[in-house]
């Protein structure tokens, strides 16, 4: 037997040493960067080696102004928390799980290597050697349905690091003081606010105002974030059901002058003094009535292109 | 007083009202009518079947029922269901509906008129609708008058927002719930107006049978009490309101419990916990009335008011403590997610997966409700003009279900009762106004004379005169709202202006007949069953791959075969094909659900143990690519896939069945687990073979499949409609000679043999 | 109709003259009310008592059979509320408050909620 052949068996005392080389490498980067490893192409492939007893979750970005990746910049934060939030871990646990961030300015090969082609990317690596490793060498995918949040990325990556990641949503100070502050000048107030809050009056425009503004379809643009109009600055949306922010303005006025229109007929008109006026009023209110309600039909015409009635318009 | 066109003068009181009482009861029969053949459409274009998904199951829950009688169905375990599970229908299901239907048909049946069940079931809809129509008269009469009830009727019997839910054919919950619904509440504001234990007690009973007919139960158990509540808030406790309240909700809450699928919810979940509260509040608050009419020291009234505050601080705090120890459930996802919007997406996919469970956009307002939606408001200021207590009802309805109704689609159909009594009392009163024929005495000139003199100065110029009705408009309006009762003359003058506003109604109420009509037999009378399409010149074309496949399914597989297929088929397979499912539409085992969607999106090596280990023979997807058929399962691929992964998240990952760039793709860009998932592969096997191996287009996804398509070792195709709607694949069991499946299949295609180890000639004699 | 709920203020009063407050109360009510009203309400605390007791024995107990529990239960709180109902209507105080429901109405409605009610306990009892 050659010598030679037993060579690579002398060499794996170092390669041991030289994975506990690296952990400690990477540890001491994690730690001098609050948490976060920042990557270029050497340290990322020592991360990622494929013989580690230690996970990555890793993070791939463009944080640069001139790739103007709004994204990136939205979710930047929650990752640093969530690696803030890892820092506090004992010792033993920290120093298996490792956060990186790899920007792509600082290592462009690495994301060609990877075919990456948007930002921003979470990949998971497992261990590959220690009683953690799960056998496969390639990452597992974050994707971002929940949004940008720090919550549910902290919720995914418990699975894949060796205890819960700690993360405490912050308090929102804000919320809280606006919320406190609000009931006192309510207390403060309420000798002079209470005969308006017990007018029937007030609940009426409160109830009146709710529901136009609910049945204008406020609560689909809130669930789906719409954006106030459309991107190539259309205030209406082409779909049946989809809809912009202004449009639940739009439909709300005119419900809300349609109604007002009614009420003056029934409430208002009656009471006039003389008949002319109240001639006059009539012929004007019965007008604003068949006119806006064109322009509702109209408006229900461009969502719903079948419609086969028109009014007026 | 004059009138304004002239009216005969010798008609007596008594011919008026039995007159009035005629036109009422033909008004109504002539509603019901048009109530029922509104819902007609799709049993004349098509013919007598149950519709969409979810009715299949109460249908065939029903033939149980007729069949073999109440017993029986009350302890119904089907097997067949949920494979291997099993579902416990007697316990999971709510009966009233089957109940409805088997009372109806035995009733027939005894008198020997020989009616099917499924026609019973089909026709049960339209004939229930009649009766809310009904309802909702009766429950408009107590806040108006019969008039503005009639309105209401005619609102209800025809308005789109209902009908969706009740054409013949939809043989779901709601057919019967919606009539329950409005019935309770009529009960509910008679019991109130009245003080009446009786209408309490009979408002308590028709609660039960809402409890037995629909899981929307809780919006009774909840408005009620707000209504209570909101009475005590403005100082409005009466005897009446303890009587109606006390009696319906003990009498209510005891009967709900009798139903296996509620059991002991009412006193142990939060969704019940306000109803229950308010009831303790009205003891105490009774209690403290009836000592304060006994002392008249207003030290002890300062005490027991002190005592009543406190108590009922007391109770809250009880509450919120049973509800953080558990001993008292929170809101289930289904009620939660209503309030927070984002949960369900987050935790709950199965629910927020849903098409009826999306938020709504204002087109659905319109398209539902047409012109009711802007008299609404109007119908809701005049409550709050009157503001009797039960006006106090009908304006927290409006309020919670126009948010409820934006929130989710399902929702509309709360919104829809409300929505047509508040229009029908905004428009009888503005009928009524305007068909009086009294006319006011016209006012002295000094009255006139005092009339702000902004409007006066400015009222005569033609110019300005927009400018004078606004600020006429205002101050109007505020002097209307101080006084009601000066010496200000009321009513209309002229009969031109009454025939403008009286013709502008008529206009729009015929609108209003023209829409719905239109609406109902274009968007919500599809079976959705059985497709139907143009051909080119013009005559229809019907689109049947659902039943044939189905049908296939029946006659040519062995009684106790096991079909897998997305849970959104389970129920029609289980009630057209007669076979066990593995998923279905009740969706009430999450892991199930999963396991099927891991197996959808897994390559054919990871799905065919789980196949094999749930004895599935048949594997059934839904594919519209050659017709343009949206709603197939390649669209609702993702969700398989979402789901699957919040059980298996190291296994299946959605972002890998995206390409890099981030798109949904089938064609050759489509990514590797993409390609090679089972759905894909069953969806586009020798679709290609179509074209004649040109390049195969995809309509719905509109791109072209690669020439070569997919190869299947571990299925075989056993069934394909005729406009490939619907594939059914068979499921290979072990190769006889023993060789693995994959080798088999490339045999058989006549493929080399790769040189490498053999697998073993022999099977072990298990 | 009784009158809104009066702001609380801090009483001042010492223990004696609470303890007179109750006699003056009770002494209150034997006189003014009638034998009618004093009939139900006998029956009101011998429901009460009922309902208390069997409510102890749940929770020191035990609650199983629950439906047992909330079948008995339910019967005595039910049975409770029709009374305290019937009884609202049948005082001559009340009469403007229940035009249309007089004394003899009130008792049917009353014996009618009352077999419903017990149906279903009886249903519920298992």
């Amino acid at each position: 037997m050659k010598l030679a052949a037993l060579f690579p068996l002398f060499a794996i005392p170092f390669a041991f040493a030289a994975s506990k080389e690296d952990k400690q490498k990477l540890s001491s980067l994690a730690a001098s960067g609050n948490g976060v490893i920042r990557l270029d192409a050497p340290t990322f492939d020592i991360l990622t080696s494929s013989s580690r007893d230690w996970s990555a979750s890793i993070h791939f970005t463009a944080l640069d102004k001139r790739r103007r990746c709004a994204p990136c910049k939205e979710f930047d934060p929650s990752w640093n928390a969530i690696a803030k939030a890892w820092t506090t871990v004992p010792a033993e646990q920290r120093d298996s799980h490792f956060f990186a961030t790899l920007d792509f300015d600082e290592a462009p090969i690495v994301f060609q290597k990877l075919n990456l082609a948007s930002a921003p990317v979470v990949w998971v690596y497992g261990p590959t050697e220690g009683s953690r490793a799960t056998g496969k060498n390639s990452p597992s995918k974050y994707d971002f349905s929940n949004g940008f949040e720090a919550e549910p990325l902290a919720q995914h990556l418990s699975n894949h690091t060796p205890i819960p990641i700690p993360y405490r949503a912050p308090i929102d100070w804000a919320r809280w003081i606006t919320i406190v502050s609000g009931l006192l000048v309510f207390a403060l107030t309420l000798r002079f606010v209470a005969p308006v809050l017990q007018s029937r009056w007030t609940w009426a425009i409160i109830t009146i105002c709710t529901s136009l503004t609910m049945t204008g379809g406020f609560m689909f643009t809130r669930i789906r974030g719409s954006p106030y109009t459309g991107s190539d600055g259309s205030w209406i949306a082409g779909g049946y059901q989809n809809q912009y922010g202004q449009e639940v303005q739009v439909v709300a006025l005119i419900y809300g002058t349609l109604a007002f229109s009614v009420v003056m007929l029934t409430m208002i008109v009656p009471y006039q003094s003389s008949p002319t006026r109240q001639r006059l009023q009539i012929y004007l209110w019965s007008g604003v009535l068949m006119l806006v309600y064109s322009v509702l039909v109209t408006l229900f015409r461009v969502k719903n292109r079948g419609y086969p009635f028109k009014l007026l318009l | 007083m004059s009138t304004a066109p002239p009216l005969p003068q010798n008609i007596s009181a008594s011919t008026v009202a039995n007159t009035t009482s005629l036109l009422r009861i033909l008004a109504l029969g002539l509603i019901s009518a048009a109530a029922i053949a509104s819902r007609l459409f799709a049993v004349i274009n098509f013919e007598s079947i149950i519709h969409e998904f979810d009715p299949w199951f109460n249908y065939r829950a029903t033939r149980v029922l007729a069949a073999k009688g109440f017993y029986e169905f009350w302890n119904w375990f089907d097997p067949t269901a949920w494979y291997p599970l099993g579902r416990v229908v007697g316990g999971t299901v709510y009966p009233g509906l089957m109940a409805t239907s088997g009372v109806i048909y035995n009733f027939l049946h005894y008198f020997n008129l020989p009616v099917d069940i499924r026609n019973v079931c089909v026709l049960l809809a339209p004939g229930f609708s009649a009766l809310t129509a009904w309802a909702t008269y009766m429950f408009t009469k107590e806040m108006k008058d019969p008039s503005a009830g009639l309105l209401a009727a005619a609102f209800i019997g025809i308005v789109p927002g209902y009908i969706s839910r009740s054409v013949a054919g939809s043989y779901d919950n709601e057919a019967i719930a919606i009539f329950l619904l409005m019935f309770t509440f009529y009960l509910w504001i008679a019991a109130l107006k009245q003080g009446s234990a009786l209408f309490g007690t009979l408002a308590a009973v028709f609660y039960f049978y809402m409890v037995a007919a629909w899981g929307g139960y809780a919006f009774i158990t909840n408005m009620i009490p707000i209504h209570a509540l909101v009475l005590l808030l403005m100082g409005r406790y009466s005897g009446r309101l303890y009587v109606a309240y006390c009696s319906w909700y003990a009498i209510g809450t005891l009967s709900s419990m009798q139903v296996p699928f509620v059991g002991f919810q009412p006193v142990r979940t939060s969704e019940h916990m306000g109803a229950l509260g308010v009831f303790g509040l009205l003891q105490i608050v009774a209690f403290a009335t009836l000592v304060r009419s006994h002392v008249s020291s207003k030290q002890f009234q300062n005490l027991t008011a002190i005592s009543v505050v406190s108590l009922g601080l007391l109770g809250a705090l009880a509450f919120i403590v049973m509800t953080y120890k558990g001993w008292i459930a929170p809101w289930t996802g289904r009620f939660y997610s209503l309030w927070d919007t984002g949960y369900a997406k987050k935790y709950i996919p199965i629910i927020a997966s849903v098409s009826e469970h999306q938020p709504t956009a204002w087109p659905s307002f319109f398209m539902d409700l047409q012109f009711l939606i802007f008299l609404f408001p109007a119908g809701v200021v005049m409550c709050f003009r009157d503001l009797r207590d039960e006006h106090v009802f009908v304006i927290i309805y409006a309020l919670v279900a126009s948010y409820f109704a934006g929130v989710m689609v399902r929702l509309m159909l709360t919104l829809t009762p409300v929505v047509c009594v508040s229009a029908a009392v905004a428009l009888s009163s503005l009928l009524d106004t305007y068909v009086d024929v009294k006319e006011p005495s016209l006012p002295d000139a000094t009255e006139a004379d005092k009339k702000p003199a902004s409007s006066g100065a400015v009222g005569s110029h033609a110019g300005t005169s927009a400018a004078a009705v606004a600020s006429s408009t205002i101050s109007d309006i505020f002097n209307a709202a101080k006084s009601t009762k000066t010496s200000k003359p009321k009513g209309i003058w002229g009969t031109d202006a009454r025939i403008v506003i009286l013709l502008n109604a008529i206009g729009m109420l015929v609108f209003f007949v023209f829409h719905c009509t239109w609406v109902t037999s274009s968007a919500y009378s599809s079976p959705s069953v059985v497709l139907a399409s143009q051909n080119p010149d013009g005559s229809q074309h019907i689109i049947d791959d659902y039943r044939e496949a189905y049908y296939w399914l029946r006659m040519n597989t062995p009684q106790d075969a096991v079909v897998m297929s997305w849970w959104d088929y389970g129920y029609q397979i289980a009630g057209m094909a007669d076979r066990g499912t593995l998923v279905d539409n009740n969706t009430w085992n999450n892991t199930h659900i999963a396991t099927v969607g891991k197996a959808m999106s897994s390559t054919e090596e990871v799905a065919y143990p789980i196949l094999r280990k749930h004895d599935v023979d048949y594997v059934l997807v839904i594919f519209g690519g050659l017709l343009g058929y949206s709603g197939d399962d390649i669209n609702k691929f993702l969700w398989m896939v979402r789901i699957a992964q919040g059980v298996w998240p190291d296994e299946i990952q959605e972002p890998n069945y995206f390409t890099p760039q981030g798109e949904y793709r089938v064609d050759d860009r489509a990514s590797d687990s993409m390609k090679n998932s089972l759905m894909y592969k069953m969806s586009y096997y020798r679709f290609s073979e179509l074209y004649g191996g040109g390049n195969a287009l995809d309509r719905v996804r509109n791109q072209h499949i690669p020439k070569v398509g997919p190869t299947l070792d571990y299925l075989e195709e056993a069934f394909t409609t005729e406009n490939w709607i619907v594939r059914i694949y068979k499921v290979r069991k072990e190769d006889p000679l023993g060789r693995d499946l994959k080798t088999a299949n490339a045999f058989a295609q006549g493929k080399k043999r790769k040189r490498g180890r053999v697998g073993s000639r022999r099977r072990a004699i298990v | 109709m009784p009158p809104k709920a009066t702001p609380a203020r801090a009483t001042s009063s010492s223990s004696s003259s609470s303890a007179s407050a109750l006699m003056a109360l009770f002494k209150a009510y034997t006189d003014n009310t009638s034998d009618r009203l004093k009939f139900i309400d006998a029956f009101l605390v011998f429901l009460m008592v009922s309902g208390i007791i069997q409510f102890v024995y749940c929770v020191l107990v035990t609650n199983f059979p629950f439906n047992a529990f909330l079948a008995g239960f339910t019967s005595t709180v039910g049975q409770f509320v029709l009374a305290a109902s019937l009884r609202l209507q049948v005082n001559p105080e009340n009469k403007l408050d229940f035009k249309q429901v007089s004394p003899e109405r009130a008792f049917a409605d009353f014996v009618l909620g009352s077999i419903v009610l017990h149906f279903f306990v009886y249903n519920f009892l298992g």
